[in-house]
This record gives structure tokens, sequence and C-alpha cells, in this order.
């Protein structure tokens, strides 16, 4: 008895094993495309990468190996590298948080009940895509030159004011504003947020006599929390890579005396222009690095100000 | 169900192997180009020397020298119904980071255009040597000596020049004549840039006589020829010049900028000389700017004003400004058609079809013969840069190379030139760092190249 039922069970673990392999078969299989795309298109340039960094390569002779020269040439003879490296860091810390707190605005005044919510959301969505931020940022150049647009509008209150995509002491800031103002896609991840707290808290929060602000910091706030993570680490990333704008609004090789010179201009110029591919390279991980260790940081924090509503986070 | 199962995978097999042979492609091309050849075997009429080829022809430009370009080599085609031309065009952002690639992974085009960066490919051994063909397919006898010698490296005839032009002043005549001033001729001197430029400064406000050239590599090093100095000194490997040149050029301009008389840092910048629709020299409102001459027209089409092109004032050696190959065409050194190569460069520069659809384009026509076919119809502006072209062709210039790095030499001196403007450093200091910087540039790039 226990013989054949032992055989039974083995015939049957068989089976689902077969069956299970099959099952995943048909997945990988699915996947096919998408590994083949991954280990031919990704990882051979990401380890190619790896392997300049380490290289003196101009791409018309053979890469050179001379070790960790280009690392130790970044951190102790390259100004510039130091200076791009800084200046990236300045318009994070600026325009990240600028950013969130007024896509969190529009979000919340959008969520309102406007009519035409969909048009305006398309609307303010349109300076985020990239040929968007492109066109906008040569729109953003004309407005801020000496005679443009908001120069204009300030000589009817009589402020003198300089140039502010030409003097290198300004530029910084339409660049900043610029980013603030291609904050699209942050809030329409907010207004999705904002749509999933239930009204009902609101409700019995006002029937209970809780202003308006105190609603704010703590229904909404605590409730979009995962969200407010999610736009934070997204919009991190993304400034630390920051491109277009230096790029576009000013010379397109970091001046006026490298007020536009961000990390991701001068790793493109070192690579493209000047033909040093592997510093470039080495530049491409350093960057990779920093963003991880930010990344990192962020999310080791969100255990203390992120709230998943699931009771998790009541021991923190 | 299991039939849509079967089709799914298969499908699927289907996506994967075309993006596996995707993947593995490579030596496709000229697989390609083969299959061409064998399918129309009857129409050369067997003989081997009709053998049909493909030939890429890349260059930068903007959409008139795209078309124009493409018809000059659609005539080609013509006359060689053997030679399939196929082109492809950048605009100049971009060109050579393309071209770097292509020639770093073997797949560069037959023909391709250079500036004078020439220098720098040909110590790359990436270049066809056209030495055997001079004389048969290409005929060199035209064109002078010293744009061959430009293009001759190790012996080797690397290149061929297709548009010769030259430094120039390019002046608003409009603005000279409310200044009452005569407009100067080939002998002025930099003292007299300065008087003039205060003078027409002085006629009105937001006038300014000249635009600010202290931050710009090629007119200092104008500046720098003209005292038996250079940038770049080639045949010794190292640098022309010393930080108290800089300095001097710098101060040059300084003056001019607490003067008022050349337009102010912002303006510099915001109202880029360079670009035809923006330059102020074009709207009247800046009587100079310097220019290559090639670029006359296409700034004399955005004025209203009449504009003429004057020389370089002359320095103790005189203005020591010549004529200069613009643009080369080169061909790739793995080229599998050098003759047909070489072929196309003589149509380009020899053919009198050829010259009258280029015109001045890359310059005027570096063979005698097609310079005078075109001048004698050529328009009145045209007529303006051939006239220049006389007045300078006289001055006997050595030869001047880029330094090696040429593009971040170019940014460093811009940017102290930009230090000094924006009042954020002192001269002697600017001109101290760009020098330390400009050595360290170019021996990364020297030890970059002969390793």
């Amino acid at each position: 008895m226990d013989s054949v039922t032992g055989v039974a069970t083995q015939t049957v673990v068989k089976r689902k094993t077969r069956r299970s392999l099959k099952r995943n078969l048909t997945g990988y299989l699915f996947l096919l495309p998408w590994l083949i795309g991954f280990f031919c298109m990704a990882i051979g340039p990401i380890l190619a990468s790896l392997y300049l960094s380490f290289t003196n390569y101009n791409m018309l002779k053979a890469p050179d190996w001379i070790g960790l020269h280009n690392f130790t040439e970044m951190f102790t003879g390259d100004a510039t590298f130091t200076h791009s490296l800084k200046l990236t860091f300045q318009y994070v810390f600026l325009s990240v948080p600028l950013r969130l707190v007024f896509a969190l605005a529009v979000a919340i005044i959008l969520n309102k009940g406007l009519r035409l919510l969909g048009l305006y959301r398309t609307v303010y969505y349109i300076p985020s895509l990239l040929g968007g931020s492109v066109a906008i940022a040569v729109v953003w150049k004309k407005i801020f030159s000496g005679d443009g647009l908001f120069n204009r509008f300030l000589e009817i209150f009589h402020i003198d004011a300089p140039d502010w995509v030409a003097n290198p002491s300004y530029i910084i800031y339409s660049i900043v504003a610029l980013s603030v103002w291609q904050f699209g896609s942050s809030m329409v991840i907010f207004l999705a947020g904002l749509k999933q707290i239930p009204g009902e808290i609101y409700e019995a929060a006002a029937v209970d006599g809780v202003s308006r602000t105190r609603q704010f910091m703590r229904i909404t706030l605590p409730l979009l929390s995962p969200v407010i993570l999610f736009n934070l680490v997204m919009n991190m990333i993304g400034s630390f890579q920051v491109f277009t704008s230096g790029y576009i609004i000013g010379d397109g090789h970091g001046g006026p005396i490298d007020s536009t010179m961000f990390y991701s201009l001068y790793l493109y110029l070192k690579g493209f222009s000047y033909f040093n591919m592997g510093y470039a390279s080495a530049m491409a991980w350093v960057m990779l690095v920093i963003i991880g260790i930010f990344t990192a940081i962020v999310f080791a924090s969100s255990k203390y100000w992120v709230y998943y509503g699931d009771g998790k986070d009541e021991r923190g | 169900m299991k039939k849509t199962k079967a089709m799914l995978l298969a499908s699927l097999l289907l996506v994967t192997a075309i993006l596996v042979s995707a993947c593995g492609s490579g030596s496709n091309n000229a697989g390609k180009a083969n299959t061409g050849n064998s399918s129309q075997p009857s129409e050369a009429g067997g003989a081997a020397t009709e053998e049909q080829v493909e030939l890429r022809v890349m260059w930068w430009g903007d959409q008139t020298r795209a078309d124009i370009t493409t018809a000059m080599l659609k005539k080609f085609e013509e006359k060689h119904p053997n030679i399939k031309v196929v082109p492809e065009f950048s605009p100049f952002d971009g060109y050579f980071d393309k071209l770097n690639t292509q020639l770093a992974s073997g797949t560069a085009p037959d023909l391709f255009t250079l500036g004078s960066n020439i220098l720098e490919y040909a110590t790359r051994n990436v270049l066809l040597d056209i030495n055997s063909y001079v004389g048969n397919e290409v005929d060199t006898s035209k064109i002078s000596p010293q744009l061959i010698n430009m293009n001759t490296f190790d012996g080797k005839l690397q290149g061929i020049s297709i548009g010769a032009n030259s430094t120039a002043i390019l002046a608003n005549t409009a603005l000279f004549e409310k200044a009452g001033l005569p407009m100067p001729t080939k002998e002025w001197t930099w003292d007299d840039f300065i008087k003039i430029n205060e003078q027409i400064a002085a006629t009105g406000k937001d006038t300014y006589g000249s635009y600010d050239y202290s931050g710009e590599m090629d007119q200092f090093g104008v500046y720098l020829t003209q005292r038996d100095k250079m940038i770049y000194n080639e045949p010794e490997q190292k640098l022309g010049f010393e930080a108290a040149d800089v300095a001097e050029w710098f101060t040059l301009w300084e003056g001019m900028r607490k003067a008022g008389s050349i337009v102010t840092p912002e303006l510099q910048i915001s109202a880029d000389p360079d670009d035809t629709s923006m330059s102020l020299v074009t709207k009247g409102q800046v009587a100079m700017q310097f220019i290559p001459t090639n670029q006359f027209a296409d700034f004399q089409k955005m004025s209203q004003d009449k504009l003429t092109l004057i020389p370089v004032p002359m320095g103790p050696n005189g203005s020591m400004i010549s004529v200069q190959s613009s643009q080369n065409i080169v061909g790739y050194a793995n080229t599998k058609h050098p003759k047909e190569v070489a072929m196309l460069m003589d149509f380009w520069v020899n053919d009198p079809d050829a010259a009258k659809i280029l015109g001045n384009n890359r310059g005027v026509p570096v063979s005698s013969e097609m310079r005078a076919v075109l001048k004698a119809e050529a328009s009145e502006t045209d007529k303006v840069v051939y006239d220049y072209l006389d007045i300078v062709a006289v001055d006997d210039v050595d030869l001047l190379y880029n330094v090696p790095g040429s593009n971040e030499f170019k940014q460093e001196l811009l940017k102290a030139s930009q230090n000094v403007a924006f009042g954020r450093m002192d001269i002697a200091k600017a001109a101290e760092e760009f020098y330390a910087q400009g050595l360290k540039i170019l021996q990364a790039n020297l030890s970059a190249t002969t390793n």
C-alpha cells in the first residue's frame, strides 16, 4: 500500500515539476526577446564602459590600459570635474524640493474637481516630454534673455534686471526655474495619489473641527508619503543626470564660464567633443555610485517618514 | 487553444531570430553590396572594370549644402553609371561624434569631409593615401601648391581641399557711413581698429564698433602670427606663445570693453555673431565681426544694409592672413574602392558641372580653372568675396594646424576671456590659468596619439 502511494506521489511530483518547468519555459520564451536585447544591447556596452573607464581611449586608437589614473585625475587634478559635481549638487538640492512642492500644489488644485481636468492634466504634462523639454528650453532662453519677456515685465516696475541666461551668476537659477516648470510627470502621479485618499477621512476630520492645514498635515501628507517617496527618488535620479536644459540654455559647452557645466554635460563633452572616452566612462561610473548612495540614503530614511497604511510602520 | 499557443511560441521564436540576427550584423553591409552586383551582371557588359560599385559619402552642413552636394553627386552618377553614391549628412554639431564612432567600429564612409582637423586624422592613419592616383584619376595641377602641401602628411597626399577661404572682417557699411568714416583698407592697424570702434560706438546708444573676440582662438592665432608667434608649433610639438601674449591680447580687448566700444559680455553670448539670424552686424547695431569668407553670402542675405569684407588689422608683420583650405574631402583608408574614391574627388574639384552646382558654398573652388568658370558668372555678393581673396592671396603664410585637443583648448580660452569680461578674474591670473590648462591639454592629447 505504502509503496504504491509512494510511487503515485513520485509520479505526481515528477509530473508537477515537469509541468512547472514547461510553464516556466513558456515564460522564459516570452522573456527571450527582452533577454536577448538586454544581453546584446545593454550588458555588453555596460561592461565595455567599465573596462574603458580604466583606459585612455580616443575612439580611433585601441584603448590603452592606465589603471586607476582616470579616477585619480578626476578627484585630484580636474578642477572642472569638481566644479561640475558641485554645480550638479546645487541643482539637485534646489530643483528637486521646489519641483515636488510645486507639483503637489498644482495637483491639489486640480484635485478640487475642476471641469476640463483631463485637458489641464495633459497641458501641464507636455513640458515634461522630451520633445517638449527641448522646445521649452529654447523658449525659456528667449524669455529670460536681456531684452526678453521677463525683463520687459520687470521694466514696468522700473527694475533693472540682468540677462538671466547670459550672465554666469544667474543662469543656474533660470535653469532651476525651468526644471520646476517641468513638474508635469510628478504632478500626474501626485494627482493619482490624492485620488486614492478616501473622502470620508476628510469628512470625519471636518466634522471633528480639524482645520484645513491640520487636515493637510495629518491626513494628506502621511497618506501620500509613499507617492512622495517615489517622486522624490525619481526626481533625484533624473536631476543628477540633468543635461538638456544646460545644453540648450548654455552654449552647449557648459558656458558662460562653466556656469552650465553639469556633470552629464561635462561627461558628454569629454567623450564626444574632446574624444576622451575612457575618462567619460569613468565619470559615468562615478555618477552611478553617487546616485546609488543618495538613493540608498533616501530609502533608508523612508522608514521614518513613509506611511504604508498596513500597520507595519507602527513600530517605527 | 493548443494551436494558438504554438502559434504564439512560433512567432516569439521568429522575433527572437530577428533580434539575434540584428545583434550579429556588422559585416552585413558588404554582403548586401555584393548581392547588388550579382543581380545585374549583364548590364555592365561583362568587363571587369565596369563592376558595380557603391560609395558612401558623408559631410556636414545645412539643408542648402545637402541639396547642392546631392545634386553634384547625382551628376557624378550620370557620368559614371557603374558607380552608385549614397549620400549621408548631418549638422556640424554631432558630425565628428558620428564619424569617430564609425571609424572606431570600422564602418566609416568611403569619402568624408574634414576641416582643419585633418592632421588629427592623418596621424591616426585612417585616411586613404592618394599619391598613386595623382596624375591618373586625380588632377591636382590646377590646385595651388600650398593647398596640396596642407594635406600632405609624411609625403602622402591624404585629402583634397574642396574650398578655399580666408578670415575677414564682415563690416556693415551703413554704420561706417553714419559715423562719417571711410572703409578701412588693407593697411589699417589694431590701433585704427580701436579708434574706429570708439567712433562708431559714439554714434548712438546700443551701437558698438565690434564684437568681442578675446575668447576666440582663430583671431588670437592671427594676432600671434602677426608677431612671429603661433598657437601650436607643430614641428616641435609645443605651444608657440607665452602666457604674456595671452595677457596682452586680453588687455587689448579689455580696453575696448571698458570704453564701451565693443559689445557687452552678455550681448556677446546672447546675440551670437556666428548665427546669421542673431548677428547684430546684419541688424545694423554692431559694425564689425570676423567671419570665414565663404559665409559672406549667408550674412548678406540676412541684412538690409550693404555688407562688405575688410582685411584683419595689421600687426608688426602685416595682416598675415592667407587663403586656406576651408574643408577637405578625404578617403577612408579601408575603402574597398580606392580608385573610384579618387575619381569622385577629381570630379568634385575639377568638373565644371560640379563647380557650377556647388558654387562657393564651401569656399571658392580650389582649381584655378573652376574659379575662372565661377568668377565669370559671379553675382554682386560673390564678387565681394573674389575681390577680397585677390587682396589677401599675396601674403605668404606658413601652414598652421590645429593644436591637438583643439576643442577643449578653444573652450578654455573662451572661459578665461569670459572670466575677465565678467570681472571675475584679473587679466594676469586668467592668462596664467589658461596657459597652464593649455599645456596640460596639449600634453594629454600628444600622449594619447603617440601611444
